[in-house]
């Protein structure tokens, strides 16, 4: 399975990786839209900095999920590719998968006005290479067999 | 092979889920007195008052078609009343015999019974299952002031959820502060604000003697001698493991169903798993039960694999819990208070952070108050006994991350080469 493998020296702290991972989250799929008109969705990939350090961190899609092990109604789940998603339309806020994940990488949106939703790495189900690997000028995003 | 599950929650769907990725030819029959599939325990209190219907999907533990889809015998709404681990079969309470190869316990808990006079009356509750919920659902409409007995999980949270409801809501608890095993009094304190600004009465330090009323009840009685008018009550005092099957079959048994690092109880073909059992705490060092979720999961996936023969090892658990009341999360796990531990805390701006670490530099508990997102790496953490030494000067800071550690572990890490 191929996984997004980052190479922190490669890293530039441009946040581009961000940007297009809320464009291609997004209603729209436009830049403009997605920033100035929609409500905008929360990266999946969080750029951290810690001088010298930079590096993009995302969902490393692990083999024996602990998110989906915690998950209290079987929202965070393995899709037909194998990658880790969550059911949007089910999940419930609980922040169980949070608890869980051993590498800090799913994010609390709480917008919505009923439920909470988890929000994390999708690997990207309607493209071929992920956004945010198409979207790094440096190669400190790239696609790899694991 | 015939395997055979007692119970129908998170420990026994997820080991029908690791015996169908290994085995597609075993049968595999779960027994359940509930007549439902799979649901969503922590969503009970939800149930109650209506944010949640049982014609959702979200309600439940997995999807409508997943008996089916794994090839399972769904024996439900009966019960089991007795195991023979001689002959290999139990008896459901319609004199019918189910044979096993494997039997897997599953059954969980129920709920505690805690020494209150007139707990029969009508608008006494407990919440531990659908039949409950369903209960005190349809009872709310005769409810105006409830009292909850105990600010646990279940208590906390229903509290909440019928102050949201204009319920006038009592919760009374023992300790000096709500979520008393989860929370230190800092932590508490955050929640016992939510619940007043919610409109909850809070008693702390004091409990309930007696339930006063000729029919339904009218008045509860504190042991302080306090009274309160109320016409609905919530008991949710803990759930303690069914272990009378386990028990009454033979098996070894203390708090919980006594356990090997299988998952194997003191009969070779008898697991168990979830609630019900006492498996091994890395926390403590010792065994006992950790009546929680996800725990629950891991055990049946375990005993799961090793009903197949697969010399499986449980690496053990410690408890954790993420919990929301009104705008306030928190995730907290292992040891939350001690004054041997040494202690790093910080609280500014409505957060809180609190790390709780041992003589050798190993991470044994901590909390984390609406800045949660990071809580999994403390897990992973406490889970594998991680030398903390060289990065806890990190912790309180609120924006702790993959940036502050070392930069050779860090790629290792972020590279799946150690788990």
């Amino acid at each position: 399975m191929k996984i997004v493998k980052i190479r922190e020296d490669n890293c530039i702290f441009c946040h581009l990786c961000e940007v297009a991972c809320i464009v291609e989250h997004s209603q729209s799929k436009d830049i403009i839209k997605a920033f100035k008109r929609e409500e905008k969705p929360i990266a999946r990939c969080s750029v951290e900095f810690n001088y010298p350090v930079s590096l993009s961190v995302m969902c490393r899609h692990c083999d024996d999920a602990p998110c989906v092990e915690a998950c209290q109604n079987g929202s965070m789940h393995r899709d037909d590719r194998g990658y880790v998603v969550v059911d949007a339309d089910t999940c419930v806020g609980c922040w169980m998968c949070i608890m869980a994940c051993p590498y800090g990488v799913i994010k609390r949106d709480t917008r919505r006005e009923s439920w909470g939703l988890s929000t994390k790495c999708d690997f990207c189900p309607d493209r071929e290479i992920p956004a945010c690997v198409e979207a790094c000028p440096n190669e400190a995003l790239t696609l790899e067999e694991i | 092979m015939k395997i055979v599950i007692v119970g129908n929650s998170v420990a026994a769907i997820n080991a029908i889920e690791a015996i169908r990725e290994k085995d597609k030819i075993s049968s595999v029959a779960v027994v359940s007195d509930e007549n439902y599939r799979a649901y969503s325990h922590p969503l009970l209190p939800n149930l109650v008052i209506g944010e949640v219907s049982r014609s959702e999907d979200r309600f439940y533990y997995r999807r409508s078609d997943f008996y089916q889809k794994n090839k399972v015998n769904a024996i439900l709404g009966k019960r089991v009343v007795k195991i023979n681990p001689k002959s290999k079969t139990i008896e459901l309470d319609n004199t019918e015999k189910v044979e096993y190869d494997k039997l897997l316990l599953a059954c969980g808990g129920k709920p505690a019974k805690p020494p209150i006079d007139g707990l029969e009356l009508e608008g006494v509750h407990t919440l531990t299952n659908i039949k409950g919920a369903d209960k005190l659902r349809k009872d709310l409409k005769n409810i105006n002031h409830c009292v909850v007995v105990g600010a646990g999980l279940i208590g906390s949270k229903v509290a909440e959820k019928l102050a949201k409801k204009k319920v006038k809501v009592t919760l009374v608890e023992l300790a000096r502060r709500v979520l008393f095993p989860v929370l230190d009094d800092k932590g508490a304190d955050f929640i016992h604000k939510e619940l007043k600004r919610l409109g909850v009465n809070l008693i702390l330090n004091d409990s309930v003697k007696a339930l006063d009323g000729s029919n339904r009840v009218e008045q509860v009685v504190l042991n302080s001698g306090k009274r309160i008018k109320a016409d609905g009550v919530v008991v949710a005092v803990g759930v303690s493991p069914n272990i009378d099957l386990a028990k009454d079959a033979g098996l070894k048994v203390d708090k919980g169903v006594v356990v090997n690092d299988y998952m194997q109880t003191s009969d070779e073909s008898i697991y168990a798993a979830g609630d019900v059992a006492q498996a091994y705490d890395v926390v403590y060092g010792s065994k006992r039960p950790i009546p929680i979720l996800p725990l629950a999961a891991r055990q049946g996936r375990t005993s799961a694999l090793n009903m197949l023969g697969m010399d499986v090892k449980y690496k053990g658990g410690f408890p954790m819990n993420s919990i929301t009341i009104g705008k306030t999360s928190f995730i907290s796990m292992g040891i939350v208070d001690s004054d041997e531990l040494e202690i790093l805390s910080f609280e500014r701006d409505g957060e809180y952070r609190k790390f709780l670490i041992d003589e050798d530099n190993r991470l044994k508990g901590m909390i984390l108050v609406n800045n949660v997102e990071k809580a999994g790496m403390f897990n992973w953490m406490i889970q594998n006994k991680f030398d903390v030494s060289w990065i806890k000067d990190a912790f309180l800071n609120s924006d702790f991350g993959w940036k502050y550690f070392n930069k050779a572990f860090r790629v290792l890490r972020l590279d799946r080469k150690i788990k």
